[in-house]
């Protein structure tokens, strides 16, 4: 496993052992965590991975079965939610239906007594933040999935949070948003220099917006580190399965070589391309589709032990060999696009 | 709608005239000039309103049902609403057997609360009847004031709460601050419900009854016993009168959809 984030000074949050059953069911499996201070991290993985319940532990909405939870410094594996001194962002964004956008900014700074003078700035600078300053009287029944979004982050970001956590915060917009959302709370994240936690099921938004990226399956942690990391090089047959890695072409040994879509370089037999890698296979092409920029191709193909794999080949169509099911190619995939997986578990 | 179910919109008609026609003679009948409950009556005037407002047993019975009528719907939700809470936001083991349990009041013949009251609280306890009343009453709205606020409490979304208590609220300023302002239509209406419930009761008032204090359906039900005057109609009328004014008040307030739209789960 690779842990290798750039981080300096004390991590915001610390999980150790962290561990929480329902009943029989273990959601968290004895997690070892560091959340880094000023950075956004993402807990990604498929629902009921323990990322949702990780980050309610974290926020003190479920307390751990065993297992200490430290943030800045301080075990808070038993405080409760309001002496925490955290923002959270619901995935139902979770308003005040009864109260305005002000005042829901305003709630938590209200109770922390902050006088009326700094709390009307504060509010102001946290709505203007997610460009919202303009509703501030409006009530959130009033306002669009997107708008209601960013409330919900001005409100959490307007007590100033040790660390700001968001709950799927994009699963509930539509895609242009959810898009547009992603670069736009990376801005905040570095605008404010919090410290972010984000659980999400989809592995293109932990890629392009975390620091760190924490994949979670089963309730354990399956890998972490930065984006590019964990991209280039998954830990395990789920990690590259899950970051999209299609082609798993066993080694004889019981281990794994795996290789993206995009890698898989497929020639017609009759030219085979000069043998480079560690890969190099004959296949039989099942089948073709042509998408507009790329094709995908189906082939299957036998490898060293006498096994058949269905590999994908994901070509731009500029340059794709004119292929048709049914013929003959050779594969190759290059040693630097090749990862070495170990034996499944 | 008609054309197309046609037996569905003719069982809607049957209903509505099965339940507005009675009404109908009732309401026709008050305005008579006769001295008889007499349809069609005999002429018109609005006498037996007078009547009925100068009728001494009636006003204060009338008062009576009001006070009772408050008082329990007040207490029914007072103890509601905790245990609304409790049933639908704590972790209880056995959850639907305790919300069957206190929905119970709604099976038990009222007959047999009523005698259960008297023996144990009247007799044994020597209470006096506007009290016994009182618990009589609060346990029979006890369960409309749990299963409504219950509804309300359902349909919110409890990441509302969790969202005060992470901004820094304790259990008890979420109640205020946040659960109960959302809850305000579904207490509104588990009030109303228990109000009017209250107000038209009449198995556990006549079995609890005194002659100190007496209900006004009871008192109207021991006068036509013996009278067959109409200021039996024209109070009713003033009573259907009064609840319509209120009917009024709540759509303009609250909005009937949303103080109803509590029940229906």
């Amino acid at each position: 496993m690779s842990v290798r984030t750039t981080q300096t000074g004390t991590p915001a949050a610390q999980f150790r052992a962290v561990t929480q059953t329902f009943g029989d069911f273990t959601a968290v499996d004895a997690i070892d965590l560091d959340i880094p201070d000023g950075k956004l991290t993402t807990l990604l993985g498929p629902s009921g991975c323990g990322k949702t319940t990780s980050l309610r532990m974290l926020a003190g909405y479920l307390t751990p079965t065993s297992g200490t939870i430290t943030i800045r410094g301080k075990d808070s594996t038993r405080t409760p939610p309001e002496k925490r001194n955290l923002g959270m962002v619901f995935q139902s964004y979770a308003l005040f239906p009864h109260m305005s956008v002000a005042d829901n900014v305003a709630y938590g700074l209200k109770l922390r007594k902050v006088n009326s003078a700094e709390r009307t700035r504060r509010v102001t600078e946290a709505l203007e933040l997610v460009g919202l300053g303009h509703l501030a009287g409006s009530r959130p029944k009033k306002l669009s999935g997107g708008q209601q979004q960013r409330v919900a982050v001005a409100r959490a970001i307007a007590i100033r949070p040790d660390l700001l956590l968001l709950d799927e915060p994009l699963s509930n917009l539509d895609a242009r948003l959810r898009l547009q959302m992603r670069s736009e709370i990376r801005r905040i994240q570095s605008e404010t220099g919090l410290s972010v936690v984000l659980v999400t099921h989809d592995q293109d938004e932990a890629l392009e917006m975390s620091d760190q990226m924490v994949l979670m399956k089963d309730g354990r942690i399956q890998q972490q580190g930065a984006p590019h990391e964990v991209f280039a090089a998954p830990a395990n047959h789920f990690v590259a399965e899950f970051l999209g890695y299609e082609n798993f072409i066993p080694d004889g040994n019981g281990a794994e070589l795996t290789v993206r879509p995009e890698h898989l370089v497929l020639t017609p037999e009759a030219s085979p391309a000069a043998t480079t890698g560690a890969v190099s296979l004959t296949a039989t092409v099942l089948d073709v589709a042509y998408r507009g920029v790329d094709v995908l191709i189906t082939v299957e193909a036998a490898t060293p032990g006498g096994e058949m794999v269905r590999l994908l080949s994901d070509t731009r169509a500029a340059g794709a060999p004119d292929l048709r099911p049914g013929d003959r190619v050779s594969v190759q995939a290059p040693d630097a696009h090749l990862v070495r997986l170990p034996p499944k578990s | 709608m008609r054309s197309r179910r046609p037996v569905v919109a003719s069982l809607a008609v049957l209903g509505y005239v099965v339940m507005i026609v009675p009404l109908v003679f009732i309401v026709i009948t008050a305005f008579t000039s006769g001295s008889t409950l007499r349809f069609p009556p005999e002429g018109w005037s609005l006498r037996w309103f007078s009547e009925a407002l100068a009728y001494k047993p009636f006003m204060t019975s009338l008062v009576s049902s009001l006070q009772l009528a408050v008082l329990s719907a007040v207490f029914a939700l007072l103890l509601g609403v905790p245990v609304a809470l409790a049933i639908h936001r704590g972790r209880l083991p056995g959850r639907s057997l305790l919300e069957g349990l206190f929905l119970s009041p709604l099976i038990v013949p009222e007959l047999v609360v009523g005698l259960a009251l008297y023996q144990q609280f009247m007799i044994g306890l020597n209470l006096d009847n506007l009290s016994t009343l009182l618990i009589g009453h609060t346990v029979l709205m006890f369960p409309y004031a749990v299963r409504v606020t219950g509804a309300s409490l359902a349909l919110m979304d409890p990441a509302v709460e969790d969202a005060a208590r992470g901004l820094g609220a304790s259990p008890l300023r979420t109640f205020f601050t946040v659960t109960l302002p959302l809850l305000r239509p579904g207490l509104f209406s588990a009030g109303l419900l228990s109000f009017i419930t209250s107000f038209n009761n009449v198995p556990l008032s006549l079995l609890l009854q005194s002659r100190d204090f007496r209900t006004l359906p009871v008192t109207m039900l021991d006068y036509v016993q013996q009278n067959y005057t109409p200021i039996v109609a024209s109070t009713s009328v003033l009573i259907l009168a009064g609840t319509v004014v209120i009917a009024i008040i709540a759509e303009r307030t609250v909005g009937f959809a949303k103080i109803f739209g509590g029940i229906n789960t």
